[in-house]
């Protein structure tokens, strides 16, 4: 096997293990889980989808486009909103070899597997603190939507921080 | 209060002594917690960054404003008596102290100010600190050239608020008045600093747009503050991507191999906080980890050596009667 099928192989495992990682609970502009998937599907020579399963072509800059850019002088770096996404949403071209490769998955594995967590035992002293023991838990409940906060345990954290 | 800066030009120096960048003592009094031997070097946050093969190049447009050095550089202590020169005279010291006995000051209250607002925001601060035109510190290389982080300000800015973090989640374990107390103090201190950084170094020259930048960077505190926490709350994976968009903003071909150097890092720092009991930490007595030395577990007779050395430690101290009333606290020696 070639040593780029063996990348290639590689980087369809790590597609698989983001796929089991963790979601964001709300919605940030960014989201890790996603950002990752497509940046590795492109590695692993998949196509990208979107939400519904649809391929995601990635879109080169037409010829109006590049004379575009050429004849502007408005605007930051001559560019519009549009092409400034356009940018953004491009994707770096990265050279993996099986070492790093194999390293990226070894480090998402020790990361979703908790290990620093488990090693390195905090204990309650810290996760259910002193001063405020409910304040981890609170905020988890609040994120979650199990456990909303009402006016009244609102204006009590305002009013006396806890 | 003239006493209470007595604690800060007569205490402080002995913790703010620079030392060696590889540790054989460990800070927890002297026990060996981390100890430096080569074996073990192989596992430490900085030495994990540098293992990874990925020669990521991020894409850095960001760095088109490098961070200048004032004409006179703003110490990392803006008063005198944060000086580590300083000393109060001995009359003042002498009256500081009477005030204190004379109102029954509570000096747990009142040494938020020195510890939380000078000496730990110093001690965060100082991590990511860099100039472009002075080689960079230790833990600074870590940041900017092991993971390859760009040299900004708000990237400073950035690795300030993650060192806060990781304070404030042992100011929480503190008891709630006090805890919240300390919590205020360092980030007064914080944007209190950034703004004279801003006129200074930074060179803003307009009012109106330093206070946006204060209000841009206060909303970045907020939203790291929660990521992390909620990070620390759940699982390693949502604190690896708290860090990812916080820390690393968002970086596309982030390399794994640094996310995981920094989540090791962040438990090493909190699980010595973790160790530390409420009066240690309370009085000072706590500085980060360097990233290129590795926290080794303490052993359940380690750990029991440990809490019986700082009982007796602070037993002792309360029972002196030579004590003076600025030393004197009444938060816990024995969590």
């Amino acid at each position: 096997m070639s040593s780029s099928q063996v990348v290639r192989d590689s980087a369809k495992k790590l597609v698989n293990l983001l796929e089991k990682y963790p979601k964001d609970r709300i919605h940030h502009l960014v989201s890790f889980r996603d950002v990752q998937i497509a940046r590795f599907r492109r590695v692993a020579g998949l196509p990208n989808v979107d939400d519904k399963g649809k391929s995601i072509k990635e879109k080169k800059p037409s010829l109006d486009e590049i004379k575009s850019i050429i004849n502007r002088t408005s605007g930051p770096l001559g560019l519009n909103k549009e092409m400034l996404t356009k940018i953004q949403n491009k994707m770096v071209d990265e050279k993996f070899t099986e070492e790093s490769i194999n390293e990226q998955i070894r480090a998402l594995s020790t990361i979703m597997n908790n290990k620093f967590r488990n090693y390195y035992d905090i204990g309650d002293k810290l996760y259910k603190p002193a001063g405020n023991p409910q304040y981890y838990q609170r905020l988890i409940n609040a994120v979650d939507g199990k456990k909303k906060e009402s006016l009244f345990t609102a204006m009590r954290t305002v009013l006396f921080g806890k | 209060m003239m006493s209470v800066n007595r604690f800060t030009s007569g205490r402080l120096p002995v913790f703010l002594r620079k030392s060696p960048f590889y540790y054989s003592r460990a800070y927890l009094h002297q026990t060996c917690v981390f100890k430096q031997n080569k074996e073990t070097a192989q596992d430490s946050p900085e030495l994990l960054a540098k293992s990874s093969h990925l020669n990521s190049k991020p894409l850095d447009v960001s760095n088109k404003a490098p961070v200048k050095t004032a004409q006179n550089k703003i110490p990392l202590a803006h008063s005198k008596y944060e000086s580590s020169k300083y000393e109060l005279p001995k009359w003042k010291e002498a009256l500081g102290e009477l005030v204190i006995r004379a109102f029954h000051l509570d000096m747990d209250r009142v040494r938020a100010g020195p510890v939380a607002g000078s000496y730990y925001y110093k001690i965060c601060k100082e991590q990511g600190l860099q100039y472009e035109d002075e080689p960079l510190s230790e833990t600074a290389k870590y940041f900017y050239e092991d993971l390859k982080l760009p040299r900004t300000f708000s990237q400073w800015f950035q690795i300030t608020v993650l060192h806060e973090w990781i304070l404030f989640v042992r100011m929480r374990a503190m008891p709630f008045k006090y805890g919240r107390n300390y919590q205020q103090k360092l980030v007064d201190r914080t944007f209190s600093d950034i703004e004279l950084r801003l006129f200074e170094e930074m060179k803003v020259n307009s009012g109106r747009i330093a206070d946006q930048y204060l209000k841009d960077f206060n909303t970045q505190l907020r939203g790291a503050i929660f990521a992390y926490d909620e990070g620390f709350a759940t699982d390693d994976g949502t604190l690896a991507t708290a860090v990812w968009r916080n820390l690393f903003g968002g970086r596309k071909n982030i390399d794994m191999v640094h996310l995981e150097s920094v989540v090791r890092y962040i438990y090493s720092q909190l699980y010595v906080l973790s160790r530390l009991s409420d009066r240690e930490f309370a009085t000072g007595k706590f500085k980060f980890v360097p990233p290129g030395v590795k926290v080794e577990k303490l052993t359940p007779k380690q750990e029991e050596e440990l809490k019986a050395k700082t009982i007796a430690k602070y037993e002792a101290l309360d029972k002196d009667p030579k004590t003076l009333p600025s030393e004197r606290s009444r938060l816990s020696y024995t969590n």
